[in-house]
């Protein structure tokens, strides 16, 4: 788990309905394209937090920007990697 | 375990003695935990991040959360025209606000689990739109709709989400409401007696067992309004 990109781009692939779907840096978590729906969202974000936990840091997917479209972590698989990344970095 | 908000005092508290009574494990949550007969954190259930911070140690202990009862609330019985605006935050704060951020945070922990119940309290100055107790009932009408949604959010995971609206129990909420005005409410109830904190347990019981599985989303009237 030394790369959190991958983690989190796995962690998305195992929610997939069709697991042959390619995941990368620029596939749609909300909005049009998306791959995921608001179950499997939630399912996602329980995931990453349990690989936040084993990385030693709290994943928090509340933050002001989660669900702007400009701006959420969600708005693709490499945004989320790149706050989930992020999080992991200021943590003590 | 079943988490319960308002733990210290009140309903609270004697839905606490009545589930630990029943062999359930609770834990508590109340801004003063000392004393306490059962495990607890000091919260402000109106301080998001301060939630946060239980919800993340109660995902850190072993044993899983199968229900959750939002508890915490306070009242202030003032004609809208004479409430202070510190009042009407804290109201907000507290009882729609604490009830939402308990919700959200705690919520995860029965997701996770793809099961459990969570119960919000109402009130009938709701469903009777009683007069000095319009701020009030404006923070548990907004209690009540959130509720609604947020059972059909949380369905796909198996979770329940229900509403227990009580008519005047006697509690420190019912301070400032003279016999007079209780009687006056009791009276509009369709059973027009005053019901005590053991007829909210035993809501809170109905709700908890698994034969109420097919309940979501509902509000319960303590006395029927």
């Amino acid at each position: 788990m030394d790369d959190p990109e991958k983690a989190v781009f796995d962690a998305i692939r195992a929610l997939l309905d069709d697991s042959a779907q390619a995941v990368d840096a620029h596939t749609p978590l909300i909005g049009d394209g998306r791959v995921l729906d608001s179950m499997k969202l939630v399912e996602l974000c329980l995931a990453l937090e349990d690989i936040a936990t084993a990385l030693g840091f709290e994943f928090d997917w509340t933050s002001e920007s989660a669900m702007s479209r400009s701006r959420s972590m969600f708005r693709t698989a490499g945004a989320l990697a790149k706050a989930f990344r992020g999080q992991q970095a200021v943590t003590p | 375990m079943i988490v319960v908000t308002g733990a210290s005092r009140g309903l609270g508290r004697a839905l606490c003695e009545r589930l630990m009574g029943q062999g359930s494990a609770v834990f508590g949550i109340a801004r003063q935990v000392d004393g306490l007969p059962f495990p607890a954190l000091g919260c402000d259930v109106a301080d998001y991040d301060a939630v946060r911070v239980v919800a993340q140690a109660l995902r850190r202990q072993a044993q899983p959360v199968t229900a959750l009862v939002n508890a915490a609330g306070i009242a202030s019985m003032n004609l809208a025209l004479t409430t202070p605006a510190a009042v009407t935050r804290r109201l907000i704060e507290v009882n729609l606000l604490g009830t939402i951020h308990c919700c959200q945070l705690f919520g995860p922990l029965l997701v996770r689990q793809r099961r459990g119940a969570i119960i919000n309290f109402s009130t009938i100055a709701v469903a009777l739109g009683l007069k000095g107790e319009s701020v009030y009932a404006a923070s548990k009408a907004g209690v009540e709709g959130f509720s609604r949604a947020f059972a059909r959010e949380v369905s796909d995971f198996g979770v329940t989400v229900n509403c227990i609206a009580p008519g005047p129990i006697a509690t420190d909420l019912l301070k400032g409401v003279s016999p007079a005005q209780i009687d006056a409410i009791v009276a509009r109830q369709v059973l027009p007696r005053q019901f005590g904190a053991d007829a909210v347990c035993d809501l809170v019981e109905l709700l908890l067992d698994p034969r109420s599985h097919s309940l979501s989303g509902q509000v319960l009237h303590v006395g029927g309004v």
